[in-house]
């Protein structure tokens, strides 16, 4: 009777890992599936929301200006904060702004810096590399909260354009389907 | 005695040492999970008008005049400018009636246009497919939106004036309308 006690004990000592073996494989086919190589990414955030397009164009590597609803990024460094400002044709609500201070006409001046910075920084690292793929073409990927009245998204592309980018891509989640 | 010990040999070498595919796996997950996307992104092409000296020769005037198709963007819907001669055929060049105020050419299906989804997006694909038949040629579209449209009716228009997914054009794909957007400074 002890014999057979023992012997049980012993059995159940071995682990079966085959159905933990199914389950991995199940994950890494997914894994595999969703295995991307894109040159960028999103920073997943509630200020950031980008819209649904039917868009298929696969993004490249460029600068990143990020607009989202409380402040302006490029490149994964702050510029400056946006403000609310009230609706003048809706009495009650409010409306996304770039602040008065921080603008000079359409242009905003502190992005406008930034951006030219960086407009200098790529045109010296085209012509260090010497070939014609690297040369600075004035492209700029432009992520913008979906809800962002057009003012800031237009004052956003202005200022960009006079930091010598004028090649715009716009940033979107592809629709699936 | 022999026989049975063979036996049990054979019975152990049947089974399979998962250990080490179990270290691959368990190495291959966290790298996979790091590069894996699940939101896969795209980008929209977009230039802002050229702004050039004035050219010193006037073009050279053409029976066949180029288009300059604009998406108006309003709180009202979508106006098509620059196509009236597609749209409205038969309509005279007449001046607008005083007091009355302009309709837009696709007036959104909710009169306050609230929501993104207001607009008629179809009804757009439909009207630029009639202006792409006879400008066939013709690949750039102006948005001119005003500057409290959100920015995500911009990029629905510019689905909606990309492609038509439910015409195929000559390979089989959906038909490819106004490809080239050009946002204007936008009204007021």
């Amino acid at each position: 009777m002890a014999l057979k006690t023992k012997k049980r004990v012993e059995v159940s000592q071995e682990l079966n890992i085959t159905s933990m073996m199914d389950m991995f494989t199940i994950i890494l086919v997914f894994l595999l599936k969703s295995y991307s190589t894109q040159d960028i990414s999103v920073a997943a955030s509630s200020d950031l929301e980008l819209p649904l397009s039917t868009s298929a164009k696969e993004p490249q590597l460029s600068v990143n200006l990020i607009v989202t609803k409380t402040q302006i990024v490029v490149d994964g460094v702050p510029v400056l904060n946006l403000t609310m400002v009230p609706d003048e044709e809706n009495p009650g609500q409010e409306l996304i702004a770039v602040p008065e201070d921080e603008k000079k006409g359409q242009m905003i001046t502190r992005l406008y810096d930034r951006l030219l910075e960086k407009a200098e920084q790529s045109k010296a690292l085209g012509d260090a590399s010497g070939s014609k793929e690297h040369e600075f073409k004035g492209r700029i990927l432009l992520q913008c909260d979906k809800t962002l009245p057009f003012s800031v998204v237009r004052e956003a592309m202005y200022t960009a354009g006079q930091a010598q980018f004028g090649e715009f891509k716009f940033v979107v989640y592809k629709t699936t389907g | 005695m022999g026989s049975g010990k063979g036996r049990r040999s054979l019975q152990q070498g049947e089974e399979l040492n998962l250990i080490p595919i179990m270290n691959l796996v368990s190495i291959l997950i966290p790298f996979l999970l790091m590069a894996a996307q699940f939101v896969h992104l795209a980008v929209i092409d977009s230039t802002l008008p050229v702004i050039g000296p004035p050219q010193e020769t006037p073009p050279e005037e053409d029976d066949d005049p180029p288009l300059q198709l604009s998406l108006v963007l309003t709180r009202q819907g979508i106006t098509i400018a620059g196509a009236d001669a597609v749209l409205n055929p038969d309509a005279e060049a007449a001046a607008p009636v005083e007091g009355e105020e302009d309709k837009p050419t696709i007036p959104c299906k909710d009169p306050n246009c609230a929501t993104p989804e207001s607009y008629d997006y179809e009804l757009l694909t439909e009207k630029l497919g009639l202006i792409k038949d006879e400008y066939p040629d013709d690949e750039n579209v102006i948005m001119v939106p005003e500057s409290r449209i959100p920015y995500e009716v911009i990029v629905m228009t510019m689905d909606a004036s990309r492609e038509d997914k439910d015409a195929s054009g000559e390979d089989g794909k959906a038909r490819t309308l106004f490809p080239f957007v050009v946002i204007a400074g936008g009204a007021k």
